[in-house]
This record gives structure tokens, sequence and C-alpha cells, in this order.
């Protein structure tokens, strides 16, 4: 049923209203059908990014693929959690630590190992417009305990500019969504996995 | 289905101009094959991929101009609709902009509906008198001046552009006048495309052939005179062999076709000139081999409405 939902939502409406009206472009998309289980890890600067990430997984397993959400800034109310548990698939964590046995890596561990997909933003907010910031510890924590999940860089150009931060009226904008290879880690190190992920998705930003 | 079909009436000259456009397809489809297995180079290279792209531009073309005209009001409105998606993404517009735009993209429809019911006065002022001095007012209403001129010049300009040129070619389908004594609307609007690729592929192919001398060396690189001479020489004639989809006589013929021609070129410069101070080759590549579609459609934007009009004042007076 959440699969059904999901499949309408995404690859029938997002996907023709983001390519026909908004402008996006999806580049190497396909890639994706033949992995199991992957980590997504994109720039992010706009609401719109999610819809455009979801909108290019394939449907056979769209609803096994979670976009990782703050509960502080999405789970707001008990209507927009129910709205983001259906409608986005996504999994709430909590940043705030208001419970310390509660560790949000842990959250996102365990749906790694009921076998679903992860999308995850490792900057930790949208951020400034149109740059990068440093990535955030979590991504390298998620790496440290399952190196054999492959990690896919993405990286999302001027979507940001069809909902910039702080509006609330979305209008096309010519803009492009690329997917790169799953990324080969050297080491586990923390600073190293950081390092080559933020590598990664600059690369595909050049190519 | 019925519907959308039965409307569907072919005289033999369109279907002609079907055939001619077919034959020039195929034709130009197998020179380039041929001379790519006798010579490959890169340009031959880039012909292939126009000739590919301009396969699917005259299939969605034929198709959307004439089986149904509400179906060619929606295609024309969709071709607006990215032609100024396209502007706007290259231009870097303000942030507070992005709430005029919006009032931008809505003109489209409001232009295309008013083509659609034939309001022609209101049709003509609609974007040159009311948006002209609405959009710089919502631009005021923003509160920002720092850099208003630049948006209140380039929204208006760009609705000149990307929807009050093109949506004449709607309207030469549904006006009244356009559509009885012998005179097919759909037919002038075939002729008018017609001469108008024809004129940019001529220039093309002259300047590439002849060019030596540059017209606008500062603007555009590949403007050359022999390749302008050549190229409004041959719409001509073509023009002149098209002019069976027209009312129009040799002589009137003979005068029109190479004015097409000199507008077409001035859109033409007219958005090299834009893509110079952008510093972009090209608006986008959206089409494989032409650039973007502002790229294609920029002579359109300057021939249409001046047809349109020769053409009404033309019936009119006979």
């Amino acid at each position: 049923m959440k699969k059904i939902i999901l499949i309408i939502i995404y690859t029938l409406f997002w996907r023709n209203f983001l390519r026909i009206f908004i402008g996006l472009k999806y580049f190497n998309n396909k890639s994706l059908r033949n992995i199991k289980q992957f980590i997504l890890i994109a720039n992010h600067n706009s609401h719109m990014d999610t819809m455009a990430l979801m909108s290019a997984i394939p449907s056979r397993f769209i609803h096994r693929v979670h976009p990782i959400a703050a509960r502080d800034f999405f789970g707001g109310s008990l209507f927009s959690r129910i709205l983001m548990r259906y409608l986005v698939n996504a999994t709430l964590i909590r940043r705030d630590r208001e419970d310390p046995e509660r560790d949000p890596i842990d959250d996102m561990d365990k749906m790694l190992k009921k076998q679903r997909s992860l999308i995850l933003y490792p900057e930790g907010s949208r951020g400034i417009p149109g740059k990068m910031s440093n990535f955030k510890r979590g991504l390298g924590y998620l790496v440290q305990r399952n190196p054999n999940i492959k990690v896919i860089p993405v990286y999302l150009e001027n979507i940001y500019k069809t909902l910039p931060k702080g509006k609330k009226l979305i209008l096309p904008y010519n803009c492009s969504i690329k997917f790169g290879q799953p990324i080969k880690f050297n080491s586990l190190d923390m600073e190293d996995i950081l390092e080559t992920a933020e590598k990664e998705i600059l690369k595909i930003k050049e190519s | 289905m019925d519907k959308i079909f039965n409307s569907v009436d072919l005289i033999p000259e369109i279907q002609w101009v079907i055939a001619i456009i077919l034959m020039i397809l195929v034709f130009a489809t197998i020179l380039f094959w041929i001379w790519n297995k006798i010579s490959p180079s890169k340009l031959v290279d880039e012909m292939q991929i126009r000739t590919r792209s301009w396969w699917v531009m005259c299939f969605i073309f034929l198709f959307a101009s004439l089986i149904n005209p509400v179906v060619t009001y929606i295609a024309l409105g969709f071709l607006s609709f990215f032609t100024l998606r396209e502007i706007y993404s290259l231009l870097n517009l303000r942030d507070m902009d992005r709430f005029v735009l919006f009032f931008c993209y809505i003109c489209i429809p409001i232009q295309y509906y008013l083509a659609f019911k034939g309001y022609y006065t209101l049709f003509l002022i609609f974007i040159p008198v009311f948006m002209f001095i609405i959009i710089p007012f919502l631009l005021v209403l923003t509160g920002e001046t720092k850099d208003i001129i630049r948006s209140m010049c380039i929204l208006p300009t760009s609705l000149m552009l990307g929807v009050f040129g093109i949506s004449h070619l709607a309207l030469l389908i549904s006006f009244p006048e356009m559509n009885s004594n012998g005179v097919s609307g759909k037919a002038l609007l075939l002729f008018l495309i017609f001469i108008t690729e024809a004129n940019d592929i001529m220039q093309f192919v002259w300047g590439k052939i002849f060019g030596k001398t540059k017209i606008l060396p500062n603007v555009s690189p590949n403007k050359t005179w022999e390749g302008f001479i050549g190229g409004v020489l041959s719409t001509t004639v073509i023009g002149y062999f098209m002019g069976f989809l027209t009312p129009l006589s040799s002589l009137q013929l003979i005068l029109i076709s190479p004015s097409i021609a000199i507008l077409g070129f001035m859109g033409d410069a007219i958005l090299s000139a834009v893509k110079r101070d952008f510093g972009v080759k090209d608006m986008s590549n959206a089409i494989p081999g032409h650039g973007g579609i502002l790229d294609r459609v920029d002579s359109l934007s300057t021939t249409a409405s001046p047809f349109f009009h020769i053409i009404y004042f033309i019936i009119i007076m006979s």
C-alpha cells in the first residue's frame, strides 16, 4: 500500500512535474537499478532536493528508501510526522540528544540492518545557497559500521533555485541531478571518509 | 480520439510540404551518412547530430500543428514556457524577483487564451502595453530598488521575445480572416516556419562555405556578409517556390521572403549579443547539436509578428 502511494506521488507525479515544468534533468539514475542497498549522499540547499532524489529512484524499491530528516524541524506536530512517514517515507531522527541513551546514528544503523537504503545530506542542513559546507561526522560513523554498503554520491545542480531557503513559491529553473559511481573508501578513518565523500561529489559537479 | 482527428483536413498543398520536408530530411541524413563514411570530421559529426535533432523537431512540429488547433495552442504555449525558463535560468535574476517571475509565467496561458478566442486588440496590447506597465510596478512592490532597472528591462523584454512573438503563430491558425476565402492558417504557419528555418539553415550553409567578411565581428564570429546575402537570396527563391501555400502574388512573395530573411537575421543577431554578454555559447543544451530552445526559435520570435501583420494587411486590402 505504502509502495503504491509512493509510486503515485514520486514516479508519476513528481518525476513528470519536475521534468516538464521545473526543467530537471536526470543523469545516470538508471545505474541505481542494479544496486540492492545504498546510501545516497547529496549536497543540500533546498526542500526540493528530497523530492528530486526520491523521484529519481527506481519505483521497484522506492518504499525501501528513506530520506533522513531532523525530528525537531519536520516532526513538530503529529500531523506533519504522519505526512513525513507516509508521503515522504522519511525516517525522523533526534538531533537534540534529549535522551542520552538514544544515539541518532543507532536509528540509521538499525534501518541499514533492516536492508533499507538511506538518503543522507552529510552537510546536516540546507546552509548557504549554492555552497557546500563541511560534512558532519554521522556519515563517517555509518560507513565505519557498515563498510559493505555502497555509498553513492549525487550532485544536485541549481535545484535550490527552484525553491530557495525561506521561500514558499516553487518556480521553474533548468537544473539537473547527477548520480555518480559508488565510492571506494581507501580506509575507514573518519577524516578520510568525509574527505573522499566530499571530493567525489565535487568530482561529479565538475564532470 | 475521433474528436481529435476529425479536424485533420490536410489540403493538398500541406501534403506537398510534408513530403518536401521529409524528402529534405532523408536527403540530409543520407548525405551526411555518406560524407561521414568518406571523410569523417568533427563538422560532419555535428551535422549528423543536428540532422537527428531536426527529425525530432519536424515530427513534433508537424504533429502539433496539423492534428488539432487546441493541440497546437498547448504545444506553442509550452514552447513559450520553455523559452522563458531558459532565459530566466541564464540571467541570474534577483531573489525578490521570483514573485514577479511567477506573473511572467502566468502571462503565457493568458496570451494564448486571447489568441484562441481571437480577441485581436487585447491580444496585441496585452504584453506591449499592460505587462510593460504592470511588471515594473510589481517589481517596485518588492521594495528593493538595487539593480531594479535590470529586472525592469529583462522581464518585459523576455516576454516580448518568448511569448509575444511566438504567440502570433497561434493566432495564424485561428484568426477568422486567415481561414476564409481560400486562405488556410495552417498553410500560412507552415510557410512562415519553413521560410524562417530555411533562412537559418541557408545562412549557416553559405557562411560555412563562402564566409569570409564578418558582419558583426564583436558579436558573432559566425555571421558573415557572404552567408547573409546568400541566405537572403536563397530564401527568396525558396519563398517564391513555396508560395503556393499562401494567397500572395509572385511580386508580393519576392518582396516578403527577403524581409522575413532579414528579420530572422535580426532575431539571431539580437540573441547572439545577449549570449555574448553572458559569456555563453548556447542558451542551454536542450536540443542536441543546436543548443537551447531559444537558439532555434530566436528568428521565429522576430519574424512571426511582422509576417502576421503583413498578411493581415494584404488580406484586408484585397
